[in-house]
């Protein structure tokens, strides 16, 4: 029995190794990290006082809250005009910051892709620009802005644009350089400049493209927007945060239901619109 | 005259072109012929100037093209088109705004950015299309159209460049044998009515036999053959290929296969 | 030289021409009535967003002396010139940079670990009822709607100022988040080891364990690693609402105009931001590496 059964192991693992998974050294490596990674969770989880009494109570008081919330009211119907009114400046913010980014963007993202900008160094420090434009989060932006133009939704509209020239600076030089160089070629080859090669060679070709991005951070924009009212630059964020200061709970959640209608609202046109100029450029390839 | 000097283009360490002296005079019919990587697009492209030369130089009517830059690079390129494999249109752009993409170098940049082309420039290219019978398809996106179709417009971008060298890469390459006649007879027009030069990537030797004045081989860069079609014989062609002859002679080089004439360019 | 272009009698242009016209007419009207749309839409949205640019401009000049100011000391210096006053407050500064970068590694962490075994309820393929996979799908898609900062102002009232209310709040939009991508990881995969594992006769954890699981592992990380990037930004703002981290900071020194202060942290957090980012992706590719030696 013992005979027939006999293996070489290590034969047939030479043999199929994918049947063994991860050779031994980078198993080692992986069991070594998965181990600190659950003791610097709870260390951590210590020093930010997961295990005192905070969590326990807190946890009770929070469904106080979610009892209080239910059901969502406005209040009253001079709430609910107020509240559509400013759910309204929401989505302006949002449109307007994001066709401002995008208008901005373009040239930038120009600058920043490589078959267009040849100088290095230019290149160079427009990508870095634009790390450093996104890795300020937009509250941020929005607080600088209103140190410029006051409070208010136009402090707001600035905030998006600006975080937004970062993510558009990214994502328009990264779809440039996606594009087919042969249109550009054709142009360039028949006495063109540098101008037309963009404007013919380019720009009609990642267009549908560009447009779909923008459409899809109108949708996430909104979300972004309704927050920034929280630090005074427009938008619902503003009633949002004073009802939960002073624990209009029920308005709370009232508000809350508002944003996520009008947020999946924005999120069908938008992926409604997206279809359309995507699917249109399908048909035709 | 079209004079080429010792050109070589080295991409890293590889010779591409190396060291290629050529002389092509005004209004002959040139065809590239060679091995699939022997240089003749990276030659065609250097003469264009989309690629620059390593070394060496290269001269148009006497004077250097090499070192051309910004305006005058610009207006050597209008006076030598060229021609691709892919066609190198913009698909989303209509037909007739890649036709005047040929005019890019003589209309205003205000005015081609916006394009406002003058009634005299939409004749042009709208003539250059009729001569070419795709007129009719002005209006439409070029890429709805077939391959054949769009090798004619980008012909007819050539054209109303009223270039004195038309340089085409493999302009048949990706057509069907309809398209491929109807190409390089609308090439070989151009070339004997019009006494423009034409410089012409070629993979099949039966076309390069049938439509040119002579013949230029290349192997691994190097200039292997120059000479009149005729004295392409099948050992010249199978040291070029380094293939049996029956794979050099194609299909097409029975007379049968070839199909029927298509249709006149111009009138 | 001739030019190669025969050009056509007027009579055989014209038609031609005409027939060009009226295609790119159509077309120009199409984009003609979607630019009008827009513009509409910019007209009204500049009037309910209070869009001031005589304002904007004349305030432009702010912009720029802010800026400016961000980067000069009180007494009039460059920042750089004096490190030492510009960092005076370094050793706070890092203690809240090191909360925020724990608050965006337990926020990470636990809301994957949520999300990891959501994952597998809500995944058409291995789902094992399907009323509670749509429920497990419409609480994901409302943890992720409802903005991270919402719920933090709401925690910091249950669980009252610092950190653990940003935290929560940062796993549970985490959670809402990664569910979403792990449940289309798990969609993803290739159903076999499954069925042979079910077929069996195993339990539905089994089939999961040892089926589903070594195939989607090391996405959900890469996944992880992504959403971790993210949160660091977002941790870094949570101290706008009280909720702990170096914004706390941060929002004193922009609402006081204690400019130098300002630009020290913003450089902190920029820098931390790109390393971060850096690491993230350095383990991504190791990651991708290791899948692909096997
Ligand atoms: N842009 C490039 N970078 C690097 N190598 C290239 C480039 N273009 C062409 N080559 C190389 O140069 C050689 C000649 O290419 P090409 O001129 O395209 O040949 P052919 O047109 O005869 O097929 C080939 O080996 C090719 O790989
Ligand atoms: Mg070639």
């Amino acid at each position: 029995m013992a005979g027939r059964m006999k293996v070489d192991t290590a034969a047939i693992r030479s043999r199929h190794p994918h049947y063994f998974g991860p050779p031994a050294r980078d198993r080692q490596v992986l069991m070594l990290a998965g181990a600190a990674a659950v003791i610097l969770l709870v260390a951590a989880m210590a020093e930010l006082g997961f295990f005192g009494a905070k969590l326990i109570g807190g946890i009770d008081k929070l469904g106080d809250i979610a009892v209080l919330m239910m059901p969502p009211s406005p209040g009253d119907w001079a709430h609910v005009r107020l509240y559509l009114l400013s759910l309204m400046e929401t989505i302006a913010i949002s449109f307007l910051g994001t066709l401002l980014a995008a208008v901005i963007a373009l040239p930038i993202a120009l600058l920043a892709a490589r078959n267009v900008t040849v100088q290095r160094v230019l290149r160079f420090f427009t990508r870095r620009s634009l790390d450093i434009i996104r890795s300020v989060d937009i509250l941020i932006w929005a607080l600088i802005w209103i140190n410029v133009v006051g409070l208010g939704p136009f402090a707001g509209v600035l905030a998006i644009m600006t975080s937004d020239i970062g993510n558009f600076g990214k994502l328009f030089s990264e779809a440039i350089e996606a594009v087919d160089r042969k249109p550009r070629e054709g142009i360039v080859a028949s006495g063109g400049g540098a101008v037309l090669g963009i404007r013919f060679g380019i720009l009609p070709e990642v267009f549908p493209v560009l447009a779909s991005q923008v459409l899809y951070f109108f949708e996430s924009n909104t979300r972004s927007a309704t927050i920034i009212g929280i630090v005074g630059a427009g938008g619902i964020g503003l009633h949002l945060a004073e009802a939960i200061r002073t624990l209009e709970l029920q308005q709370v959640s009232f508000i809350i239901l508002l944003i996520l209608v009008a947020v999946a609202a924005i999120d069908v046109v938008s992926n409604q619109l997206r279809f359309a100029l995507i699917g249109r450029r399908a048909r035709l390839a | 005259m079209l004079r080429l000097d010792g050109v070589v283009k080295k991409f890293g360490d590889k010779r591409a072109v190396d060291g290629i002296s050529l002389v092509v005079p005004k209004g002959q019919m040139v065809g590239v012929i060679g091995q699939s990587g022997s240089g003749k697009s990276t030659l065609l492209r250097m003469i264009n100037r989309l690629n620059d030369p390593s070394e060496g130089r290269i001269f148009f009517e006497g004077a250097d093209v090499t070192r051309l830059t910004g305006r005058e690079l610009r207006q050597w390129r209008a006076r030598c088109a060229m021609i691709f494999q892919q066609f190198n249109l913009a698909g989303r752009l209509d037909v007739l705004t890649n036709v005047m993409m040929g005019r890019a170098f003589h209309a205003p940049l205000w005015r081609a950015l916006l394009k406002l082309w003058t009634h005299d420039e939409k004749a042009m290219g709208l003539s250059a299309l009729e001569g070419l019978d795709m007129a009719r398809l002005s209006g439409q996106r070029a890429d709805t159209l077939s391959g054949g179709q769009q090798q004619r417009v980008a012909i007819a971008r050539a054209l109303i460049q009223e270039p004195e060298i038309i340089l085409a890469d493999e302009p048949i390459a990706s057509l069907d044998p309809r398209n491929t006649q109807v190409v390089m007879d609308a090439l070989q027009h151009i070339n004997r009515h019009f006494g423009i030069t034409v410089m012409c990537n070629l993979h099949s030797l039966d076309l390069a036999r049938k439509y040119c004045d002579r013949l230029v081989g290349l192997a691994a860069g190097r200039l292997v053959f120059d000479d009149v079609p005729a004295a392409l014989t099948d050992s010249v062609a199978r040291d070029l290929y380094g293939l049996e002859s029956g794979e050099v002679l194609g299909p097409e080089s029975r007379p049968d296969l070839v199909p029927a004439p298509g249709l006149a360019i111009a009138n | 030289m001739a030019s190669p272009v025969v050009h056509l009698p007027e009579a055989q242009l014209r038609p031609l021409l005409a027939s060009y016209d009226a295609a790119v007419r159509s077309r120009r009207f199409h984009s003609l009535l979607v630019m009008a749309c827009i513009v509409a839409a910019i007209g009204l949205s500049s009037v309910s967003a209070e869009v001031d640019l005589a304002k904007f401009f004349g305030n432009l000049g702010n912009f720029t002396s802010y800026i400016w100011r961000l980067f000069h000391l009180d007494n009039g210096a460059w920042v750089w010139a004096d490190p030492v006053e510009w960092y005076w407050g370094a050793a706070r500064w890092l203690r809240l940079l090191g909360e925020t970068l724990l608050m965006a590694y337990v926020g990470t962490a636990l809301g994957a670990i949520g999300a990891f075994f959501l994952a597998f309820l809500a995944a058409a393929n291995v789902a094992p009822r399907p009323w509670l996979r749509l429920l497990v799908r419409r609480f994901c898609e409302l943890c992720r709607t409802v903005p991270q900062l919402v719920f933090a102002l709401m925690f910091v009232i249950a669980f009252g100022l610092g950190p653990l209310a940003g935290v929560l709040a940062m796993a549970i939009h985490t959670l809402g988040a990664l569910g979403k991508l792990f449940a289309e990881v798990v969609e993803n995969i290739d159903m076999k080891p499954v069925e042979g594992v079910s077929a069996t006769g195993a339990h539905w954890t089994a089939a999961m364990r040892y089926g589903a699981l070594p195939q989607t592992l090391s996405n959900f990380v890469s996944y992880s690693l992504l959403r971790f990037e993210i949160n660091v930004r977002e941790a870094a703002v949570m101290g706008f609402v009280g909720a702990g981290g170096i914004g706390m900071d941060l929002i004193e020194a922009i609402r006081k105009f204690y400019y130098s202060d300002v630009s020290a942290i913003l450089l902190m957090i920029v820098v931390t931001v790109a390393v971060i980012d850096t690491l993230t992706s350095m383990a991504r590719h190791r990651l991708i590496g290791m899948e692909e030696r096997h």
